[in-house]
């Protein structure tokens, strides 16, 4: 069954914003054990930026997708978390009723970036 | 004395500060730093200001500030000199220092990856569980412009935010 990892993002305004994210998803783009599991990496934006979150869902399902893991790229559970990602996730399962559809943790809650931010506290010494 | 202060954004949901104040909690345990704060810039509550308030009154010396943001965006480089200007104007024996943001780290695909990951054989509602958390503890606050009306988590009755 091909699955296809989908990463919603909040988007801006000033697309040099995402550059970082986009990084983030090229760095686990080149794992194999990552493309192995997900061949299909999509990233979709809540506002500003293309494509938006429903297309990159269609998208990965255009490219043979059977199921979709959704992974919120936020740090907070704010009202976009909360209340605007899991609505696109049903509307997805409405659309795709055949598909299997997952969601992951959003990135804040794992202790991974407590490791990161130590060592931007450590760089300023 | 030594102490750091995550600084945060702050939400329209108070009680979505869960990841930040876990993030603050592991960081005080490392020990590092004599004092680890979070102040928020928007509607959470302790504000920016609040904690920096709260590390001198315990004697801080020096405070680092650190950005729990994902990029040095707007909020990082316009909003927290905004706020910061005046407190470093208030406490002028305090040595104030800012941090990087996140930006770019594998370990940020790290995370990705094991979300990705633990969601494909998690339940199906799982990964709503932290989001029901927020709401549970978001506070009735007048300065919240959800406050008394039909969206505010606690109001009672028909709402959109998990009922």
């Amino acid at each position: 069954m091909t699955e296809a990892l989908v990463v919603m993002v909040h988007g801006s305004p000033r697309p040099v914003a995402n550059k970082e994210m986009l990084r983030v998803v090229e760095e686990l783009r080149s794992r194999p054990e990552a493309t192995a599991r997900f061949p299909i990496i999509e990233v979709g934006y809540m506002e500003c930026n293309e494509p938006d979150i429903p297309t990159a869902i269609d998208q990965s399902i255009l490219k043979g997708a059977k199921m979709v893991t959704a992974v919120p790229y936020f740090l907070h559970t704010g009202t976009h978390v909360c209340d605007d990602l899991p609505g696109l996730l049903e509307m997805a399962r409405v659309r795709h009723p055949s598909v299997i559809f997952k969601m992951g943790d959003y990135l804040g809650l794992s202790p991974r970036l407590t490791d990161i931010l130590e060592q931007r506290a450590q760089q300023k010494g | 004395m030594n102490a750091l202060i995550l600084f945060s954004h702050g939400s329209l949901l108070c009680g979505s500060g869960e990841a930040v104040e876990a993030h603050a909690a592991r960081l005080r345990d490392r020990r590092e730093f004599d004092f680890v704060g979070v102040g928020f810039l928007n509607y959470s509550q302790p504000s920016f200001a609040e904690t920096v308030h709260e590390a001198v009154a315990l004697g801080a010396t020096r405070i680092l500030i650190l950005p729990y943001f994902l990029i040095p965006g707007f909020f990082v480089s316009k909003s927290l000199p905004e706020v910061l200007t005046p407190i470093q104007a208030q406490f002028p024996n305090v040595d104030f220092q800012v941090a990087e943001a996140l930006g770019f780290d594998t370990r940020l695909a790290d995370a990705l990856w094991e979300s990705a990951l633990s969601a494909r054989t998690a339940d199906n509602d799982q990964w709503s569980e932290p989001l029901k958390r927020a709401t549970l503890s978001c506070r009735p606050s007048p300065d919240c412009p959800l406050y008394q009306t039909p969206l505010c988590p606690k109001v009672p009755g028909e709402k959109k935010l998990h009922d």
